[in-house]
């Protein structure tokens, strides 16, 4: 019994040892310990061992029953090894990628959106109005006379009904004081329209996005820090601003704003970037007269506007804003 | 406005200030500088010199290599491309070391291989108006060494953009007035004060006849008898030229100069050509009028024409003179106009004849009255001066039109002009308030200060009440808020310090709608997708037939004619029609990509589209959408996926199921082919129709060279919005296992999905959960299903939020499920 017990095992770890594959190995362990296995056939001629002798063959048969289970087990792993090992033998992380389908946003709407967040943290609310627009809001409530060039049609898109394409996103202004009492607080990014030939820095078609301030007490003060904010948090907090007396009729005293573009390998330079003043008294009496409340006499504020287009082609030294209109997949996927 | 800097330092003080201060000085004064240039050399390095040999290069056809005597006891050679000189001549030599306008310096060098040095300049080439092609020919009487800057005195040229509300800058002496205003510097001599003191005036009775004095209410004509037309002096051609301005003769010269001295236009008639009074009046429809640049215009009663007895129209009112009657070499008398137009019909009559002159210029921005005696008695000053004759009184017609409310008009400070039939011109009166002024500075300009810069500028308070007199020449000085903006102006913002007030203001409803717009495009971006943004303005129908496709696939309200909105006037077809949906544009874009090479084609955009609700006569509405395009790969070809599949149908469709997860989506097939190659369906989201799908007609493909199938939605992007932000409670995780069950039918070929799925909605099944079509089949040859038939496999989930169902309970869901189908689809078996 003893020598049939050390021959079973020293045979079985001989097969153990030589087993190549986890199906042969599954096969051993069957042939071996399972209910036919050779270890399990020589248990069952316990049953004639004498007495005595029975835990000294006992201790042999679970001696010979652990080595086996660890011969297995050191096999599986050696072989789950050897397996894992061949899995990622041939895999070459250097390889380029499976193609995805790519998107992005637009440049402008990159633009616009950060400007609308800046704002809105300084408390600033959205407001809308339409782009047909008529000619009470866009030129008589905001002080344009009626000789005014931009009142032309060659200046202007007009329609046969008398209505026409708002020249500036301003309209809004008018728009909003006429629905609202104050204190105004809003912004408004989007487009106007001018009869310009398109060109290489002309569009007929371009977006802006607009903001006015109305309270009592609203001071220069307040437009200077509001935009210098403004500008510091789209160009960086370094960024140099200056405000530079200007003219436009809705508002008095006026400014353009320039801010100091310091690209590399170039002098820097002051660019315009947006308009900028204290709303006429005029344009608050225009909203009074059509709406017949007193609202806004004695109210101060300010306003502004600036060019999307603009702002994006200086931010990313674009240098044909035809470019934005294209929509050429090799200029968009530089903009994800 | 070109403005000289010699010219503008005899009126003003500008010692010890920079080219850049200059220019930073002008800047925050509100005046944009577009450009400086320098005029004339600051070296020594340019001398005269005198060519004494010329002798051609060997092997050019234009070079020759001079030796010239630069005053230097040898000569220097200098090899020269220019034609136009002798052996002889006197030039402008640069010498090596001299740094020209433009910063370009000379050095030695070899030209042709011939050594050089040295270079013989033209007038441009020193920065000065070219007065010949080529060399500039120096007076014999300059001895060679002579540093040019000797005899040609340097000059800057300041280009400035000038603001319409201040047409007080369009000159010289204004501009002076302006920066000694700003500056507080010392203005000199008022070069019109003297002259305008010693003129004489008389009524001018018949010879002035106002016949439209609504538009041109004052008038005045000096008669100078006895002049000798000739070149102006060498001082004033110079000043013009400096400028930009070609002279031609004195008296004309002068009237020019007048205008760009004191702002004021002129004009000079020669007064054989007159035929007795003037008659300022409206042009009659149709009336001729001949320009003096000898071009014919056709005249409307909103013109305004100066004519004489005979009734010809000698002059365009304000903008141009007329052929014949103008000063020429033959003119010995002339009559000299200095008057008052309206603006704005100067500014009709300029646009509209597409006709612009300093001149008009200057009038459709505004000009004061004060200035017409002024402009003048100056230029009689100068045509008496530099053209000899004798001049008349000038004789006044109307009267400076008074610039205040009457009801003012008692208090006013009135000027007084002339000497018999005098001019009265009432200075405006503006009452500043302080207050105002301290809430728009918050107090940090020191009233006496403010008080200072108003004083300074030419304002006089005249009460210690707050009243200030204007000065005359500022008319856009006319209430309190002009006086505040002159003194935060002057006073600077850069000293007014910044504050930030931020007041609580509630989220509007157009912030939400930025917001989710923001939110849907990243997820579309992110689900591979461009955005577009494409021209609001697009082609008319009937040149892009990409229009003419989208109307026919709009299905929730076709397009009525007249629906689409176009501008009168357009710049060019390609833009005149304001888009009814973004799908043109969308369509360009994807195929100008596909021209590229792009091989996944995914555009959105989110813009507005517009629409007359009534075939032209009803309200132009205004829709905010978003538009989907769709075609090509559904992913770029890689080793990885050298055959990536084609975009169908369900990909887009399956993007309408990420932007509204939650929503129940329906497609409903248009009842009528909108166009017979084209299939379009209307997107009902939870019931509500809220845009259309549709499949591009294949000719329209083609046309615009897609030879892929397309596929673009619209979708309304508010009633969007409202499914996707609708506010909800999220649900527990059910506690129960459901329990799966499979379907196949068999149903004819026509049957459609929305078919099945209106069966199993009727089935009102509470245990059903969740359905899904698996697998749809088809078999065109007949072996494995008949060719007219098509198995649908569905997948249905059922399961009871409080217990587990048992296998007979699912099984009499599931068999009740089954009923309801083969009882409501036509011809349907169970496989």
């Amino acid at each position: 019994m003893k020598e049939r017990i050390a021959s079973v095992q020293a045979e079985a770890l001989e097969r153990i040892a030589g087993i190549a594959d986890m199906k042969a190995l599954e096969d051993a362990r069957v042939g071996i310990l399972g209910k036919k296995g050779s270890l399990t056939q020589v248990q069952q001629g316990m049953r004639d061992v004498p007495k005595e002798e029975k835990p000294a063959v006992g201790a042999l048969l679970n001696e010979a029953r652990a080595a086996i289970t660890a011969a297995l087990d050191n096999r599986r792993n050696e072989l789950q090894k050897q397996l894992d090992a061949a899995a990622v033998a041939g895999v070459d992380f250097t390889m380029p990628g499976a193609a995805l389908p790519t998107g992005g946003l637009h440049p402008i709407s990159i633009v616009r959106d950060e400007a609308v967040r800046i704002l809105r943290r300084m408390g600033f609310t959205l407001s809308d109005g339409p782009e047909i627009e008529d000619e009470w809001h866009c030129f008589d409530a905001l002080n344009t006379p009626d000789d005014h060039p931009a009142r032309n049609e060659k200046d202007t898109f007009y329609f046969d009904s008398g209505k026409l394409l708002r020249t500036q996103t301003s309209t809004v202004q008018a728009r909003t004081m006429e629905k609202q009492a104050p204190p105004v607080r809003i912004i408004c990014p989007g487009s106007a329209f001018r009869r310009d030939a398109i060109d290489a820095t002309h569009l007929s078609a371009f977006n802006q996005i607009e903001g006015l301030y109305v309270d009592k007490n609203v001071s220069v003060g307040d437009l200077k820090g509001t935009l210098e904010y403004m500008l510091k948090a789209l160009f960086g907090s370094d960024t140099a601003v200056r405000f530079r007396p200007h003219f436009f009729p809705f508002t008095e005293p006026s400014f353009e704003i320039d801010v100091l573009l310091q690209a590399a390998g170039q002098a820097p330079r002051w660019i315009e970037i947006a308009g900028c003043g204290m709303v006429n008294p005029a344009v608050f009496e225009a909203i009074d007269r059509e709406t017949g409340k007193q609202l806004y006499s004695g109210c101060t504020g300010f306003a502004f506007g600036i060019g999307l287009e603009r702002l994006a082609m200086i931010r990313w030294g674009i240098r044909d804003i035809r470019l934005l209109i294209e929509n050429d997949v090799r200029f968009l996927a530089q903009f994800q | 406005m070109n403005v000289s800097l010699n010219w503008l330092s005899s009126y003003i003080d500008l010692e010890g200030l920079g080219t850049q201060e200059m220019a930073d000085m002008l800047t925050f004064a509100g005046i944009e500088v577009e450009g400086i240039q320098e005029r004339g050399v600051t070296t020594d390095l340019v001398v005269v010199a005198q060519v004494m040999e010329k002798t051609p290069v060997e092997g050019s056809d234009h070079l020759n290599v001079c030796m010239v005597d630069a005053g230097e006891g040898a000569l220097r050679q200098i090899v020269c491309g220019a034609q136009n000189y002798k052996v002889g001549d006197k030039v402008p030599c640069a010498l090596p070391g001299a740094v020209l306008p433009g910063g370009w310096e000379i050095k030695d060098g070899k030209l042709r291989g011939v050594e050089s040095r040295g270079m013989l300049c033209s007038a441009s080439e020193l920065g000065l108006p070219d007065k010949e092609h080529g060399l500039w020919i120096l007076p014999q009487e300059y001895a060679v060494g002579t540093p040019v800057r000797s005899f040609v005195p340097t000059d800057t040229i300041f280009e400035l953009e000038i603001t319409p509300n201040r047409p007080d800058l369009l000159s010289h002496w204004g501009m002076a007035r302006e920066l000694a205003g700003i500056t507080g510097r010392t203005l000199k001599q008022d070069p019109a004060e003297q002259p305008t003191a010693a003129i004489q005036t008389r009524p001018a009775g018949d010879y002035i006849t106002l016949s439209a004095p609504e538009i041109c209410p004052f008038y005045t004509a000096t008669r100078i008898s006895g002049v000798k037309i000739g070149p102006s002096p060498a001082w004033l051609a110079d000043r013009l030229v400096s400028i930009g301005l070609r002279p031609i003769n004195n008296v004309v010269d002068i009237t020019n100069y007048c205008l760009f001295e004191l702002g004021h236009p002129l004009h000079a008639f020669d007064a054989a050509r007159l035929t007795g009074g003037l008659n300022i009046r409206r042009a009659a429809e149709g009336e001729n009028f001949t320009s003096l640049m000898n071009e014919q215009y056709s005249l409307t009663p909103e013109d305004i024409v100066i004519s004489d007895a005979s009734g010809a129209a000698l002059a365009l009112g304000g903008v141009m003179g007329g052929l014949d009657s103008g000063v020429t070499e033959a003119t010995t008398d002339i009559v000299l106009e200095s008057a008052w137009f309206l603006r704005s019909n100067i500014r009709f009559t300029s646009r509209r004849l597409a006709l612009g002159s300093d001149s008009s210029y200057r009038f459709e921005r505004g000009t004061s009255p004060w200035n017409v005696l002024r402009a003048a008695a100056r230029a009689v000053e100068l045509i008496l001066e530099c053209a000899g004759g004798t001049a008349e009184p000038v004789l006044v017609g109307g009267q400076a039109p008074c610039l205040v409310p009457e009801e003012n008009a008692t208090n006013a400070t009135v000027l007084e002009q002339g000497t018999e039939g005098k001019i009265y011109y009432a200075l405006d009166q503006v009452q500043l308030d302080w207050k105002e002024l301290d809430v728009m500075t918050n107090a940090s300009v020191p009233h006496l200060e403010a008080a200072r810069i108003l004083r300074q500028l030419g304002l006089r308070e005249i009460d210690g009440k707050g009243t200030w007199d204007c000065p005359p020449w500022r008319l856009d000085l006319k209430r309190s808020c002009d006086l505040l903006e002159e003194v935060v102006r002057v006073y600077g913002i850069d000293n007014i310090p910044a504050t930030n007030t931020s007041i609580y203001v509630e989220e509007s409803a157009y912030d939400r709608a930025s917001d989710y717009r923001m939110a849907l495009s990243r997820k579309l971006a992110g689900a591979g997708f461009w955005e577009a943004q494409t021209f609001k303005l697009i082609a008319a129908e009937s040149i892009d037939p990409t229009i003419a496709s989208v109307e026919h696939a709009l299905p929730i309200k076709p397009l009525m004619e007249g629906d689409i909105i176009r501008v009168s006037l357009p710049i060019s077809e390609d833009h005149s029609t304001l888009r009814p949906s973004l799908a043109p544009g969308l369509i360009s874009v994807a195929a100008r990509n596909m021209n590229q090479g792009l091989e996944v084609l995914r555009f959105f955009e989110c813009g507005r589209v517009f629409r007359n609700t009534g075939g032209g006569k009803g309200k132009d509405i205004e829709n905010e959408v978003l538009g989907i395009f769709m075609a090509g790969k559904l992913n770029p070809a890689s080793w990885a996926d050298t055959k990536p599949g084609e975009a169908h149908f369900e990909h887009l469709r399956a993007v309408l199921d990420i932007l509204v997860p939650k929503a129940e989506i329906s497609l409903v097939p248009a009842k009528m082919a909108r166009e017979t190659a084209a299939v379009g369906a209307d997107i009902q989201i939870n019931n509500q129709a809220c845009g259309y799908m549709a499949r591009i007609a294949l000719s329209t493909c083609r046309t615009l060279g897609l030879p892929m199938e397309s596929y673009y939605a619209e979708l309304d992007l508010r009633k969007l919005q409202q499914v996707a932000t609708a506010p909800f409670k999220a649900a527990d995780l059910p506690q129960f296992p459901g329990s799966g069950r499979d379907a196949s039918l068999d149903v004819p070929a026509g049957t459609r999905n929305a078919d099945i799925v209106k069966a199993i909605q009727a089935a009102k099944q509470k245990l059903l959960v969740s359905y899904q079509l698996k697998d749809v089949f088809c078999d065109p040859s007949g072996e494995k299903l008949a060719a007219d038939r098509k198995a649908m496999t569905y997948t249905f989930l059922y399961r009871d939020a409080k217990k587990t169902l048992t296998a007979p309970e699912v099984d009499a869901a599931h068999k009740q499920v089954l009923d309801t189908l083969a009882a409501r689809v036509k011809e349907l078996k169970f496989r």
